[in-house]
């Protein structure tokens, strides 16, 4: 190896170094990753056969979720059509180790003319997620890979199409999130403490820089932290994130949802702030449980409605609106069965750069299909 | 029209409302009902159901019927999405798959 190394330019001699180095790093890191897996993996296989008491007819097949949708859109008088596919791909490893990827194809097609013409467009590839998840400990999930941005309660938990009720995402979803959604790095999460009264749940990350195609990230950290009353069903948080790239900014979010049962409604709230703008969103979803006529037919209702109202500091952009506006916003879903649900809802925007109205109707589908036949139990 | 930057009108008292009647409300049944009587081992598929019902929902309509083939990785999932704790997580599986 000495002679042919010699035998090169010095250029050529240092690629060929770095080129050997790298693919030295590269068995290197797939022998870790096959011993990772097989440390974690493997013995936590044999604790599971022995631990009787907890058995159940569970099955641990790689999963197939996700969602498909349909929205038709008006904005301003502009039609556009969004199809979307959201595939989850859930491959458990052993007791311990989850892995995880969720990508999303979502197609925008509008008018060539805007509001006339054929419709034309192109379908967005997105991977959201590709991470894998070792479930260390009661109180620690360690997370790497790409992830969603735990930020507030829209970024994580309601983005999945079939998840929330009013298809326009609010005003400030850029605040925590911007530009790319997703982190590629490390994250530590769970319930710091689960008692009767209050659950104490947590998540902290660190998102390196990333230009790779496809996953693109920006060199970031922060955390979420929120209080959970089961009894009241009542949840109160605070999410932080520094931005480390660039113009370092602070971007905060504190949040609450309810869900008081005697009065069958779900109600959520968001403040959010950052160096471009603060904002809130205010939204409460009812389903009539027991309505005096065809109580079958009426619970599978859900009204929304939604307040929403965005202010501009040092002149906003950065996925912002660079002027102040308001929202308010009101649907009705079908909810046809728990898989599929009809959407519709209308918004008016208040904006200094002109008022529109905002419709969208469409249905969104669910799905959950075993990818192998057999269970471990 | 240029809107000045103050909160709508309407959205302070709802927040702060909505914020008050919250935490009075969690602050008023935050004590365990096990706290009241004689302590009794609580049945597991009970308990499960009860997290069932107080976590899913605070997200999305929780299923209705689910595959016992995928429930230990579905499961597993939300474990980490939701930030279960693991006795959480064994007794959501005591209640969908016993």
């Amino acid at each position: 190896m000495t002679r042919a190394v010699t035998g090169l330019t010095p250029l050529m001699r240092d690629s060929r170094i770095a080129n050997e180095t790298g693919r030295s790093a590269s068995r290197l890191f797939l022998f870790s990753l096959a011993l990772l897996c097989f440390v974690f993996a493997g013995p936590r296989m044999d604790l599971a056969q022995d631990s009787k008491p907890d058995q159940t007819s569970a099955g641990y097949v790689p999963v197939l979720s996700g969602a498909f949708a349909y929205i038709q859109n008006s904005s301003g008088g502009v039609q556009s059509l969004a199809p979307q596919i959201n595939p989850v791909l859930l491959v458990p490893m052993g007791k311990s180790l989850l892995l995880e990827s969720h990508v999303d194809f979502t197609g925008f097609f509008q008018r060539r003319n805007r509001t006339s013409g054929d419709f034309t467009g192109e379908v967005f590839k997105t991977i959201e997620s590709a991470q894998v998840d070792w479930l260390a400990d009661s109180h620690v999930t360690g997370v790497a890979g790409r992830f969603l941005l735990p930020f507030g309660l829209y970024s994580e938990r309601l983005t999945p199409v079939w998840i929330h009720n009013l298809q326009d995402v609010p005003l400030t979803y850029a605040i925590g999130t911007h530009p790319y959604g997703s982190a590629d790095g490390l994250m530590l999460r769970g319930v710091a403490a689960s008692q009767p009264s209050v659950n104490f749940q947590y998540s902290a990350y660190f998102s390196a820089h990333s230009s790779i195609d496809q996953l693109p990230a920006e060199r970031a950290a922060g955390g979420d932290g929120s209080m959970f009353f089961p009894a009241a069903r009542v949840e109160t948080g605070l999410s932080y994130q520094r931005s480390l790239e660039g113009y370092q900014i602070n971007n905060e979010a504190a949040y609450l949802t309810w869900q008081p049962q005697s009065f069958e409604i779900n109600l959520k709230a968001e403040y959010d702030r950052n160096h471009y703008g603060d904002g809130y969103w205010i939204e409460g979803a009812h389903s009539p449980q027991q309505f005096f006529f065809a109580p079958r037919f009426f619970r599978r209702f859900q009204l929304v409605g939604r307040m929403e109202q965005f202010f501009v500091r040092n002149g906003g952009g950065h996925g912002l609106s660079d002027v102040d506006e308001k929202r308010p916003e009101f649907g009705v879903n079908y909810i046809l069965r728990d898989d599929w649900k009809l959407v519709s809802s209308y918004g008016r925007l208040f904006s200094s750069n002109g008022n529109s109205n905002t419709w969208n109707f469409g249905f969104t589908y669910r799905f959950i299909w075993p990818l192998w036949p057999g269970k471990r139990s | 029209m240029r809107y000045g930057n103050r909160i709508h009108w309407l959205a302070l008292p709802i927040a702060c409302g909505l914020g008050s009647a919250a935490l009075l409300a969690a602050i008023g049944q935050s004590v365990p009902a096990s706290a009241a009587g004689p302590k009794t081992r609580p049945d597991p598929a009970v308990e499960g159901e009860r997290i069932f019902q107080q976590n899913c929902s605070r997200c999305h309509i929780p299923p209705m019927v689910l595959n016992p083939r995928v429930t230990g990785t579905i499961i597993d999932h939300m474990r980490v999405r939701a930030r279960l704790s693991r006795k959480e997580q064994q007794l959501l599986l005591k209640y969908l798959a016993p």
